[in-house]
């Protein structure tokens, strides 16, 4: 791992935060993905993916172990980089995005400056 | 009528203040003999847990669906044996409210047995019925004993205990605040009596869980005075608070450490009673600020004229199932573990309707704030190295609870739910590894699914097949638990009523985690009139016990009927099949990054299909002896990952015509106003 990524922190599976730059960056292939003060979806690619074709019918009908997809859709947020599919909402189709993670990142300054957290293999360690 | 207020409710949720006694004789307290106490308390849950199993009468009885806690004199819970975490936090809200409005009228006495079902006073809905037992010693209160099991009948417009089509709570059947029902240790006949008319559907199993309650809250009652007489009172109130006090340390230092921020998730439910609806079933917005979690749910959609509502309350008691399950799961079952969390419920919304609402199937709704908390807890602590290994996507929330009722083989009235279909829930994909194969109840991580045999003998019903369903799991890098499935045939009785309640059928509920894919939705399936037996009878070879093959090349020819979930009761005939699912647990991850030596498990073992190998994970292999071909799959994942970046717009682009969808109007005939989910006006109940 690159020096400069293992003092990022690791807020999801692929989703890694700078502090000191304050921005979003892919953890798997290290792309950045924008300012921590904005949702990083913003620097995802996105996808309107009819749900059928990840849980196909099984049988005719309304009622088929599949989706409706009039009634919900899958928004597919890719790495614009590598591609990995950073994450997934269920959503109807037209519904807002979720701006899911919103740090307090002068906080999270403050609480790193005072040695309340440490950096550890890209998690936040408490100091007892 | 003093019917509890959001704010008494939410006041009720926090420990009572420790007296200057309580800190003295905690005090006093050894380290040894804190340690051994509260072991002594583990094993008197223990033992009360396994009397109130065996001699309960409902299948959830039989299941563990339960709870038997201990409470301060003041009413805070400090342990429990679990059963179901739903009860919880949320019981001192009961006693609180005897110990404020009855205390003097009719008064608190040694040998008073309380009952309550009432959601409005702090109940979850109103199946789920508690005893209450004040613990005295030498008339001096010092605890209160509680045992709580889900008994699947009330005497509603519909069997089974949550009337999918009640409209108010005039029409859920027996809804009791709390009442004295015993003096003296004796349970009083007039009440039996009353009580007794609200279960005529099935009285042997509704009395025998009544009293399944009061023996088990007794026992509890018993074994703390023993506890008193060989170590005294001081022993016992020191230890209450001391185990009250590290609760509280542990809770408080897990919610600290937590970075600070908001985290947002929104869930949707697509039933609401039988009528297929899209609701904002949740929008939490998780806060974190220095040593405080708040819940805040602005922006869920209004309550609407079904069962369909949660109180308060019991969207607190679905959060419990999920925190101590994940992130308390090493603190004692405490109230104090609560103390630092708080909750805002806007006026009229789901989630907080009008005291006349119907709430009986409200954990359909309140399920899904367990799943939104899943995943704003997973997106606040994957970052934390002390908590990221508890992150997991939510369990499976599809569900089938199918009711049957009538006469039995035996002559007897029956009135109980087939809970295979609920206890045999996924587990969601965990930050290290899939999740459990049906690994519960998602509303009681212990329930067990009941015995085959069991429910031949007491049922109507035969038990035809019991299996995991391929496919039903969500994909990812950790794959959601497997769902099952279980078909019954009603067996040696002419007819029997059957109703199912449930969600699921057009949207998968439950938001996967970080690129995972959500679980499938499921049907409700029947087979009227069909020659399954007749075939069995001449042994026809032909016939399958695989769900998949069943459905997909139909071997038994009847009048296959495919609905949602959710359905009316009915008369079915000796012969005819019901099919029931639990659903399996959503994904963890991007799917091109799973182990493809893991993919051929998962199909070795039936969990997921050949269609799904191929197309949801991108394996290469040969389709005879099931061998991995790596370059050519890591070549296909190459693929897929280019056209990806190469159908893929920016956000700005994508929202620009994302903007101008919506779902059809049918649709929101519940959900408020497109999008924000407003109320459009005042609901009317009968």
């Amino acid at each position: 791992m690159p020096a400069e990524q293992q003092d990022r922190i690791r807020v999801t599976e692929y989703l890694d935060l700078d502090v000191e730059k304050e921005k979003w960056f892919c953890n798997r292939c290290g792309h950045e993905l924008g300012g921590a003060r904005e949702n990083y979806k913003r620097g995802c690619l996105l996808y309107d993916r009819d749900p059928r074709e990840i849980h196909p019918p099984l049988v005719s009908g309304e009622f088929n172990f599949s989706p409706d997809p009039l009634w919900v859709r899958i928004v597919e947020f890719y790495c614009p980089s590598c591609g990995v599919q950073m994450e997934t909402e269920y959503l109807p189709p037209g519904h807002p995005l979720t701006w899911d993670i919103e740090i307090d990142l002068d906080r999270l300054k403050q609480r790193l400056k005072t040695g309340e957290y440490k950096i550890r293999k890209q998690r936040l360690e408490v100091s007892e | 009528m003093p019917i509890p207020t959001l704010a008494e409710k939410l006041q009720w949720l926090k420990p009572v203040p420790a007296t200057p006694y309580e800190r003295e004789c905690a005090a006093k307290l050894a380290q040894g003999d804190y340690e051994i106490g509260t072991q002594i308390t583990n094993d008197i849950l223990d033992e009360a847990m396994e009397i109130f199993v065996r001699s309960s009468r409902s299948y959830f009885g039989v299941s563990g669906d339960s709870m038997v806690a201990i409470f301060t004199a003041g009413g805070d819970l400090i342990n429990a044996s679990c059963g179901t975490y739903l009860h919880a936090i949320i019981q001192p809200i009961v006693i609180k409210f005897i110990q404020k409005y009855y205390a003097e009228n009719p008064g608190i006495f040694d040998g008073d047995v309380w009952y309550t079902n009432d959601a409005l006073y702090g109940g979850i809905h109103n199946p789920d019925q508690v005893a209450l037992m004040p613990v005295f010693h030498k008339s001096k209160l010092l605890a209160w004993a509680s045992a709580a099991l889900h008994t699947t009948e009330t005497g509603a417009i519909e069997p089974g205990g949550m009337p999918v089509s009640a409209k108010s709570r005039f029409e859920e059947g027996l809804n009791m605040p709390p009442i004295k029902i015993g003096e003296n240790f004796k349970i009083r006949n007039d009440f039996l009596e009353m009580y007794s008319v609200y279960g005529l559907r099935a009285p042997a199993m509704f009395i025998s869980d009544l009293r399944a309650r009061c023996t088990t809250a007794d026992r509890v009652r018993v074994r703390l005075i023993e506890l008193v007489e060989k170590r005294g009172e001081d022993y016992l109130i020191g230890l209450l608070r001391k185990m009250q006090d590290t609760a509280e340390i542990g809770a408080r230092k897990k919610i600290k450490d937590l970075p600070d921020g908001k985290f947002r998730t929104v869930v949707f439910n697509d039933a609401i009673g039988y009528t297929p609806a899209l609701v904002r079933s949740c929008y939490l917005t998780l806060i974190k600020d220095g040593g405080r979690l708040i819940f805040n749910f602005e922006g869920t959609s209004p309550e609407n004229p079904s069962s369909y509502n949660v109180h308060t309350q019991a969207v607190v008691g679905h959060i419990a199932n999920f925190m101590y399950e994940y992130i308390f799961h090493d603190l004692p079952i405490c109230s104090s573990t609560f103390s630092a969390i708080d909750f805002e419920f806007p006026e009229g919304i789901i989630l907080n309707p009008d005291k006349m609402a119907a709430t009986s199937c409200c954990v359909y709704i309140g399920m899904q704030c367990r799943c939104a908390t899943h995943n704003s807890f997973a997106k606040m602590s994957f970052s934390s190295a002390s908590l990221w290994r508890q992150v997991a996507a939510a369990p499976g929330s599809q569900h089938s609870a199918q009711i049957c009722a009538g006469l039995s083989q035996w002559k007897l009235a029956v009135s109980d739910v087939l809970s295979f279909s609920l206890n045999t829930q996924g587990q969601g994909g965990r930050a290290s590894t899939d999740g459990m194969d049906s690994y519960g109840f998602a509303w009681c991580a212990f329930g067990r699914a009941p015995d085959s045999e069991q429910v031949e003998s007491e049922l109507p019903l035969s038990v035809m097949l019991s299996q995991h369903w391929r496919d039903s799991c969500g994909h990812g890098i950790h794959r959601g638990g497997s769902g099952a499935v279980q078909e019954w045939m009603i067996h040696k009785v002419p007819n029997l009523v059957s109703l199912c309640m449930g969600n699921g059928s057009k949207v998968p509920l439950g938001q996967p985690l970080f690129g995972g894919y959500a679980s499938a939705p499921i049907p409700g399936i029947t087979v009227k009139k069909n020659d399954l037996l007749k075939q069995m009878k001449e042994g026809n070879s032909e016939l399958t016990m695989d769900l998949r093959e069943m459905i997909e090349k139909p071997t038994v020819h009847g009048d296959w009927k495919y609905e949602l979930v959710a359905r009316t009761p009915k008369v079915f005939e000796e012969g005819d099949l019901l099919f029931g699912f639990s659903g399996g647990g959503p994904g963890y991850g991007d799917p091109l990054e799973r182990d493809p030596e893991t993919v051929m498990e998962d199909l070795k073992n039936h969990i997921i299909s050949d269609w799904t190998a191929m197309n949801i994970y991108k394996i290469a292999y040969g389709a005879e002896r099931r061998k991995v071909d790596f370059e050519k799959t890591m070549q296909q994942r190459q693929e897929e990952r280019r056209s990806r970046l190469a159908r893929g717009k920016s956000y700005d682009e994508f929202e620009k015509e994302w903007n101008k969808k919506s779902p059809p109007k049918e649709a929101l005939l519940y959900y408020g106003t497109w999008p924000d989910a407003k109320s459009t006006g005042p609901v009317f109940r009968p």
